[in-house]
């Protein structure tokens, strides 16, 4: 009975620290198609990590051969110091492949899932649900 | 028979003894554990019935024109705690209590006073008016914030994006204990745009060894504008 008991408990939580994903995500949810992603690869011509949303910018070339700014949003600053996010290993100059959740509005936006790296390190978003499940056990997390 | 119905009485006393452990550990919360650093787990909106007023405004809701987050300014406390990745910080003293909201950099002081009303209180957010005067009062180990003298204008941009407010509006906060979970109960009252009181749940973790840290946002890095072309 207490081992059922127990189960529940945890299913409950489980569900509650679940649920709370929808929210965590639902301004990038309303602005980023998240049914969607994209690679997109490029030079880094900047990198801001800054609240309310770090930025990349990416320096893409067009098959004609021109070339064009594709931005990149990310987690706020202070989520990614707390998630510690190795973000130094994005470098200015480097050649990326960035995947992103598309933007509903806007051609050359995006929002951040994985970067993978010259070195094919590969950085990934966990997003915040992940790093408060990590609060919740006493664990650490990197992403 | 005997023995199944002995078992059957069993179990339900287990559940309810379960039950009643985990109710009393609720009801158990002090409100010294209010103190703290916390981070948001969910939050949960009640039952939104919108006045035609109301229904109108936020038809009309366009976020990047309408968004003030893009200008940097927080819209309202219901707005703050609906930003799911910033802490907040609360921390009680004798007659006042600050809650220390990372997003936005707010950082709010509540007054403690025995027959101080809302109206009476100093702003909440010296830098931020608009957000208006509140007055805390303690209820057995619940915190009880009532605000009032807010800024006509948005309300939300996130739980219930174009939500607007005006400034009849008056909203009391519930802060409840948990040991290392709390939460927050904020109801809306707004005769202007709400048919029936508003209610929003927020739950928390308490975040161990947590630091509010410099939000720091510009309004040239935060504005919709600089996706645009030639807008850099």
């Amino acid at each position: 009975m207490y081992r059922q008991f127990a189960a529940a408990t945890m299913m409950v939580t489980f569900l509650f620290l679940n649920c709370a994903e929808g929210l965590a995500h639902h301004s990038v949810a309303a602005n980023f198609d998240q049914s969607k992603t994209l690679d997109v690869t490029g030079k880094v011509k900047e990198f801001e990590i800054r609240n309310p949303h770090s930025q990349i910018t990416l320096e893409v070339t067009k098959p004609d051969g021109g070339v064009e700014d594709f931005y990149v949003e990310w987690s706020d600053k202070n989520a990614l110091m707390r998630r510690t996010v190795p973000v130094d290993k994005i470098r200015v100059g480097d050649k990326v492949t960035i995947n992103v959740n598309p933007s509903r509005r806007l051609p050359n936006l995006g929002y951040f899932r994985t970067a993978t790296l010259p070195d094919g390190t590969v950085l990934k978003d966990c997003g915040f649900a992940a790093y408060r499940e990590s609060v919740a056990k006493g664990t650490k997390i990197t992403c | 028979m005997n023995r199944i119905r002995f078992a059957r009485w069993t179990c339900i006393i287990e559940i309810a003894a379960a039950l009643l452990i985990a109710n009393g550990a609720y009801a158990a919360g002090k409100r010294a554990e209010l103190d703290g650093v916390w981070i948001l787990l969910r939050a949960d909106i009640g039952k939104l019935q919108l006045t035609p007023a109301g229904e109108k405004l936020r038809a009309a809701y366009d976020f990047q024109k309408d968004d003030p987050d893009f200008q940097c300014k927080p819209a309202s406390f219901t707005r703050i705690m609906h930003t799911p990745s910033p802490p907040i910080e609360v921390r009680q003293h004798q007659d006042y209590v600050e809650i220390n909201y990372e997003f936005m950099d707010v950082k709010r002081r509540v007054p403690i006073k025995k027959g101080l009303t809302a109206k009476e209180a100093p702003y909440a957010v010296r830098e931020h008016p608009h957000l208006g005067k509140s007055a805390g009062q303690y209820e057995g180990e619940t915190l009880v914030i009532d605000t009032e003298g807010q800024k006509a204008g948005v309300l939300d941009t996130l739980g219930v994006p174009g939500l607007y407010q005006s400034d009849q509006i008056r909203t009391v906060e519930k802060l409840i204990p948990d040991g290392d979970k709390m939460q927050i109960v904020v109801t809306h009252y707004d005769p202007v745009y709400l048919v029936q009181p508003l209610t929003v749940t927020f739950s928390y973790l308490r975040l161990p060894d947590g630091k509010i840290m410099e939000w720091g946002c510009k309004p040239e890095e935060a504005t919709f504008e600089r996706f645009l072309p030639g807008t850099r």
